[in-house]
Parts: C-alpha cells; structure tokens; sequence
C-alpha cells in the first residue's frame, strides 16, 4: 500500500492533504458551530470607533501594541482585568497582536484621557522622554474615512447579525444623514476633549482628522 | 545519450525566480535593518513620512522576505529539482513552459501592488496575510497556476518514483492552498453597503477568539509550510548532490516526512497560550510542539548523517558550509521552539524580543542559509558558468554568520530581561519597573541587533555581487558539473 | 455552555482519539513495513537516495514511468 502510494502522486497528493487537514478539522472547524457570544453590556463599535479601528489597522499599531492582557498578576496589577472571550465578540479582525514593544492597550482607555493622547500621539516624546513609539503627526491632518467605516457596520449588521439600529443602512443618502446626526457630534466631544483648536475647527468644518477617530477607538478599550 | 539527444532542462523560468530571490533580499532585508535602527534610533522614523515609520514598514519587511525572497527560492529551486530528479524538461511541454511564465508574472503582480498596498496601509491588519481580498484572489490565482506548473511536471515524469523533495514540494503546495483560503475568508464591505467606502475593504469573516485561532493556524503554519517544509524539500536535493553522498538514510528521511505532516499542524496553538481560546487547544499547543522535535531533528540529523567520512567537504567547500550550518541553526530553532511552547517559558517568552530572536535563527541561519545555498548550486549549472568567487563566498559566509549570533544573542537577552522585567514585584508585591524602564534598558541590545544585521545585509551584498558577477563574467564551462559547484 | 457544544465537544474529543490512535498504528506499521521489506530483500529505499545524484536526462531511469513511455512513443511516429 505505501509503496504504491509513493508512485501515484494524486494518491499521495489526497493522503497528505487527509492528514494536515485533519487538525484543522478537529481544531479549527467545530468552534464556528458556535456563535462568539459577547459579555453582557457589550456594544458595538460606533461607526467612528470603527473609523478609529481602521487607523489603528492602518498605522499598524499591532507591530507595537497588544490587546490582550493575561491572567497573570503581574499583568493584571499593570493593565486591569485580564481579558475575555466575550469581550472580543465584535473584533473583526482580532487585534490582539504579538509583540509588546509598547504596553498591552486592552484597557488603555481606563487610564489615559483623551487630551494625553492627543500629546502623546503628536510627539510621545514630550510625554514619555525615553519613548522609543514614532510620532504620528500626519494622524492630525489626514482625513479619516468615515464612509467605510460605515460600510463597515452596515455590513456586519447584515452579514453576522451585529446589533446595530436601524439608522444604519445602506445608500449614500443613510451614509450623509447619519454621519452629520452621530458622527460628528461624537468626534466633537473627543476633539474638544483633546485640546486642540485645529481639530475642533477640522471636525466643524465636517471633516474628521483620523487622530480623532483613532482617540474615539483608544477611549473605547475599557 | 539515446533519443532525448537533443533535449535539455528547461532553465529560463528558473533564472527568473533566481533574479527576483536576489532582488528581493536586498530590498526586505534593507528594510530589516532600517526598522531594527528604528527601535534603536526612533529618529530613524521620519526618513519617508507616514510611511517611513516602524509600523508601517515592518509588514513590508516581513512580506518582502517571506513572500518575496523565500518564495522566490524555494519556486527557482522547484522548477529547477523538479525537473531534474523527475528526469522530465519543460522544454517537452509548452503548456507548462507557458504555465511556468505566467506564474512568475503573476506573481510579479501580486508582488508590486503588495508592497505598493502595504506601504499605503491597506491592511487586513493579520500577520503574514496582511494583504486585502482583491490581492487575496490574485494570490489564489497564482498558487493555482503554479500548482498546475508542478503537477504538470510530475505528470510528464520519466522517473516513477518521486524523490523525497517532491514530497515536500507537494505538501507545501497543498499545506499552503488550504491554509491560506481559509484564513483569508473576508466579507468585502463595499457589495453590501450599497457601494460605500473602499472598494478593497473587507471585515474577516470570523470575529475575536475564533478569528485569533484560524489566523494561528494560519499564522504557524506558513512559518511551517514556507520556512520548513520546502526548504527540507531543498536541502534533501542541494546536499547531496553538491557533496556527492546520497542521503545518509532514505527511510528516516520518509519518516520524518510523515511526522512533520502529521504534528506541525497541532502546534498553532502555542500562539494562543495564556489567551482566551479554550484551554484543551493551548496544551495541545505545547504538547505537540515538543513532540514536534522528533520530525524535525529527524530531517535535521539525516542532513549531519550524510556528510559521513566526507567531513573534510566542510572545510573545503564554502557552499557545503552553509548548507551544514543551516541544517545546525534548524536543529537550533526547533529546539528553542518547543522550549518556548511550555506554558511557564511562554508566560515570559511571548510579546517579548526572544520571539523574534526565534524567528530570526531560524530565518537568517537556517531558511536564507538555505536559499543562498541553492542560487549558488544552481548557478553554474543555469548560467553554465563558474561562480565568479570562492573567497566572496567564505567571507560572505563568516559575516553572516557573525550576524546571526549577533542578532539572535541580543535578542535573546533582550527577551528574557523584558519578560523578566514585567514581572518583577517587590516584597510588597507590587510592580518595581514602570513599563518604559523595560523599553531604555532594551537600548543597548538593539544597537547590537541592529548592528548585527546590518553585517548580514552586508553579507547579501557581497551575495548579490558574486550571483550577478557569475551570471555574467564567470569562466565559461564546458560540461556541467556533477555534483561539487566549480568556483573560481 | 450549550447543548449542541457539549455534543460537538464529545465527539471532537472522540474523533481526536480514534483518528490520533489511528496515525499512530499507521505510523509504526510504515516504520516496520519499511524495514521488514528491506531485510526480506523484496524492496530496496535506499537506491532512491541516488534520484538526486544521477539526475540528468539521459541518466539512468531507475522505475520508468510507464505512462511517459507511451507518450514518447506516440510523440515518434
Ligand atoms: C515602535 C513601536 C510602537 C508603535 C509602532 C506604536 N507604539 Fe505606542 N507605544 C510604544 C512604546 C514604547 C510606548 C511606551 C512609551 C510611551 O508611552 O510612549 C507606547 C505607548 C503607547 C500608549 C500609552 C499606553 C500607556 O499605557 O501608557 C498609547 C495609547 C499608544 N502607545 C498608542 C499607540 C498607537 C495608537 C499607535 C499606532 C498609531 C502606536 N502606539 C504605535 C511603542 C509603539
Ligand atoms: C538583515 C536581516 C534582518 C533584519 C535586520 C531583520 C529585522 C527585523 C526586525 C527589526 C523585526 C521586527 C521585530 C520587532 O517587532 O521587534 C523583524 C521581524 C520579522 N522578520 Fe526580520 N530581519 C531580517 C531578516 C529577515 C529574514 C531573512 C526573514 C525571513 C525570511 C525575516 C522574517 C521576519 C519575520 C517573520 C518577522 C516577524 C516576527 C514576529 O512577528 O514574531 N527577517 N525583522
């Protein structure tokens, strides 16, 4: 049997595929079966949160920072309550990241306030002198995009079933409505909270700055 | 010679994908040590603006080398060992000469518009599958092509039995295939938006804890059918043919084959450990990976065996040297692996620089020794001429090997102190170091990492020089060589 | 926990054992197989070590590949 196996590469070809799927069947596949199930009170992210999220992603903060805080003591002492299952239930993609250059920001938004992070993302050296984190000066005047975000939500809405209300719905018309109802009211709370002119008069002026959107997020990890 | 007179191997498409390795390395391995000088230096941030910043580079240095360089040697040495220890050339079939080409434009392609998207920050944010769905569907395009380059080739065979480096080849391809596509289920936001917002943007198709495990899965196992699985593949070819012994036991060599298959998909979950997936997976994480030695040592010391009595070919011969260390530092990192696996190493080990001292003993000493290795082997033989310098290519051995100890020395030390660091509390109990103290005290080893690699990229050059000096002015040869590479 | 996820519990756990089991028996019957079929003389693995040292076209074919012949052969005429 083997040696004929050795000869017929489909033959072989199947049976190594049987054998490094079957992990992956085991494993993988039967976790689907069961919906991630939030913790209670858990709820989705704001469609600027979201646009927040897409900074977060696009600057790629995950090549410094993890979410993920163990169950440890020494984590638990530095970062709060270890993380859970339940609390990841809107990730998509999950951000727990694999490397803590910088410290675990699962719950950064307990302990930092809005106007440190518009210091800190400006220049973290003025914050922290040792800080070996970059500057992300072009966060306060690149733009950030609230449309996909929006999509974002709208799609999860449909395609998993993510608890949003009705306002969020597809069609540019829903889009612009919304966005001058929820959105910009929310990112002028946190551009006033930042303290910064610029930002305050960008948001007026209906644009948000993605640092906005990306404070928005960081205030949201609790 | 009977009535194949006339016919050659095929290798044009071999040479493209020899070129694209040597560029490729440049270009990620640059990057490496321009994002290593970043962590030393954060002044070294602001060379390129929003996109000369660690974070946005470091996905580009990781892509460039692992889909970019590695790809592009382990896809020259396939077509390359493909054809020769199947006995068939491409020049017998222009449907897979046609193939051949198309997937090296492809993956032209995808490579361009993957450092373009990735420098630009369009993200699926998942480590080694950064890319989004629209590039996602080009990859599936090309790993399809290429899987239908080396079926084909194996279809056409003159050799009925398939050398063990066509195992490899095939489990890679396959390993691969299924890995990826479901790693990269992504739900593209546009369509059901009713056309809002980026076109390309997508959300994953799994959420938190599920999402984390499928991209661990995912995540481990390029590591194992990208950084290992092919490059056994090659090392069981490139070994014995250049030293002249044939391998030291073909059984084991089986064996191993089987295990490794059999095992290294159960380890992903030594990604999660200490995380929110259920507890059964992390152990069976840790527990596979330590069983996980067994195949690979058996791969590793198969290689050592080989080299049996003709140990003075180590001495002798430049390229024997580094096909010898590689198969030393794999011995290495798959010991180092499983030792980081174990929930109490883990608890200190992971989110720290001794991760990326694994990673890089592995991928400088073992998988780049590896691919430098193979273009230098296949080199006389594609451009029928003699590698332009012994010398270059002893000293290039030696300056990278200092490079490597330099590198994964400092990461090491880097790793444990900041694990250590972390966790340290006073009699009280409570926390001594602030987290920035854990991030100055870290300063002095990334000098040396940095340092370290900048030698190794040195050592590509001098690569690169001599590949490009062979493939032009070395000393023509008459004949091709058997099995030790002629060098001037 | 619910119902449905004990039952899929239950049974991943079985089939992890029966097909682990499974891989194991495999795996060691191969190991015999191989030796015991080298010892009896009837096959012989290491002769394949020499695929990658006698590798070029007109080396000698250890097992042709029947299929290859009959392709040839129309390919002559
Ligand atoms: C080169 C690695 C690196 C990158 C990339 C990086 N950071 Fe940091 N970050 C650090 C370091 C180191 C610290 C600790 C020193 C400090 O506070 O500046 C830190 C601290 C922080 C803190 C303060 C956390 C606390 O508990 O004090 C926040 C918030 C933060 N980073 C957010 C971000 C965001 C948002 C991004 C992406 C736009 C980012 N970082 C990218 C390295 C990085
Ligand atoms: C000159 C040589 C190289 C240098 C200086 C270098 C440097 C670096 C640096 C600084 C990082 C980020 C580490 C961190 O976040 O702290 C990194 C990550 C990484 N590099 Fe390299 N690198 C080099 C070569 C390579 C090669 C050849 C490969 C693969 C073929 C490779 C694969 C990776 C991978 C996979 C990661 C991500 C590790 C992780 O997330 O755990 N590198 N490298």
């Amino acid at each position: 049997m083997f040696h004929w196996l050795e000869k017929h590469p489909f033959f072989f070809a199947v049976g190594v595929f049987v054998v490094i799927a079957y992990a992956g069947l085991i494993e993988v596949l039967p976790n689907f079966m069961e919906k991630a199930r939030p913790i209670k009170g858990l709820k989705p992210y704001t469609v600027l949160e979201l646009a927040g999220k897409e900074v977060y992603k696009k600057d790629n903060c995950i090549a410094c920072h993890s979410q993920l805080i163990r169950p440890f003591k020494a984590e638990t002492d530095r970062y709060g309550q270890y993380s859970m299952s339940g609390e990841y239930a809107y990730d998509r993609p999950f951000l727990w990241g694999s490397k803590r250059t910088g410290p675990d920001l699962h719950r950064v938004g307990r302990y930092r306030t809005p106007d440190w992070h518009a210091n800190h993302m400006w220049n973290p050296k003025s914050v922290v002198p040792d800080s070996i984190m970059p500057a992300y000066k072009h966060q306060f005047t690149n733009v950030a995009d609230l449309e996909t975000a929006y999509a974002e939500a709208v799609t999860v809405k449909k395609v998993f079933n993510t608890p949003y209300g009705d306002d969020i719905k597809p069609g540019k018309a829903a889009f612009e409505k919304y966005k001058k109802e929820k959105i910009l009211p929310e990112a002028l709370k946190i551009a006033k909270a930042m303290k910064r002119d610029d930002l305050v008069k960008m948001v007026e002026s209906g644009k948000v700055p993605e640092v906005v959107a990306l404070v928005a997020y960081l205030e949201r990890l609790k | 010679m009977q009535s194949n007179a006339a016919l050659e191997y095929d290798y044009s498409i071999v040479k493209l994908f020899m070129w694209t390795t040597v560029i490729f390395g440049i270009v990620g391995m640059a990057i490496g040590v321009l994002i290593a000088s970043q962590l030393a230096f954060p002044d070294l941030n602001y060379l390129m603006g929003e996109y000369g910043t660690f974070s946005r580079l470091r996905p580009l240095h990781t892509n460039v080398v692992i889909y970019g360089f590695t790809l592009s040697g382990i896809w020259a040495s396939m077509y390359y060992v493909g054809q020769r220890v199947l006995k068939v050339s491409l020049l017998e079939s222009g449907f897979l000469r046609f193939m051949s080409k198309l997937h090296f434009l492809l993956y032209m392609i995808v490579a361009a518009l993957m450092v373009v998207t990735l420098a630009l920050g369009i993200t699926a944010s998942k480590e080694y599958a950064q890319m989004e769905w629209p590039l996602d569907i080009l990859v599936v395009l090309t790993w399809v092509v290429s899987g239908i380059a080396l079926f084909g080739m194996i279809g056409l065979r003159r050799e009925k039995t398939l050398y063990i480096s066509m195992w490899y080849y095939i489990a890679f391809f396959l390993a691969v295939a299924m890995l990826y596509l479901f790693n990269n289920m992504e739900v593209p936001t546009y369509f059901f938006s009713g056309g809002l917002g980026a076109w390309y943007h997508s959300v994953s198709m799994y959420a938190g804890t599920n999402d984390a495990l499928v991209q661990w899965w995912w995540g481990h196992n390029a590591v194992a059918f990208v950084f290992t699985v092919p490059i056994i593949a090659m090392i069981y070819y490139f070994l014995p043919k250049e030293s002249g012994q044939a391998v030291y036991s073909y059984k084991l060599s089986l064996l191993s084959f089987w295990g490794l298959m059999f095992v290294y998909l159960w380890a992903g979950g030594h990604h999660l450990i200490w995380s929110t997936v259920p507890d059964w997976m992390q152990t069976m994480g840790s527990v596979f990976s330590v069983v996980l030695i067994l195949p690979s040592w058996g791969s590793a010391i198969n290689m050592l065996l080989t080299m049996k009595g003709e140990w003075n070919q180590l001495t002798e011969n430049p390229l024997i040297k580094f096909m010898i260390l590689a198969s030393t530092f794999y011995m290495l990192s798959t010991l180092e692996g499983p030792i980081q696996s174990v929930k109490s190493v883990n608890a200190i080990a992971h989110f720290t620089d001794w991760i990326i001292g694994h990673v890089h003993d592995g991928v400088l000493g073992w998988v780049a020794f590896m691919v430098f290795a193979a273009v230098m082997h296949m080199a006389p033989r594609v451009f029928k001429r003699e590698i332009y310098s012994k010398s270059l290519l002893e000293a290039q051995f030696w300056i990278q090997t200092i490079g490597v100890v330099l590198y994964f020395s400092s990461m090491w030390i880097a790793g444990i102190t900041q694990g250590m660091m972390w966790r340290a509390v006073d009699e009280y109990g409570n926390l001594v170091y602030s987290f920035i103290d854990t991030v100055s005290v870290l300063h002095p080893y990334y000098t040396i990492r940095a340092f370290g690699g900048l030698l190794y990229l040195i050592g590509v050059f001098m690569f690169a020089w001599n590949f490009f000096k062979t493939a032009t002015a070395g000393r023509r040869l008459e004949q091709e060589p058997r099995y030790k590479s002629p060098m001037a | 926990m619910s119902d449905v996820a004990m039952e899929i519990e239950k049974y991943r756990i079985y089939m992890f054992l029966i097909g682990t089991g499974l891989a194991v028996v495999i795996f060691y019957y191969y190991i015999i197989y191989l030796y015991r079929s080298e010892k009896k003389g009837k096959k012989n693995y290491e002769k394949y070590g020499r695929l990658a040292l006698d590798d070029e076209l007109d080396s000698e074919i250890l097992e042709k590949n029947p299929k290859s012949e009959e392709k040839k052969k129309g390919e002559d005429k």
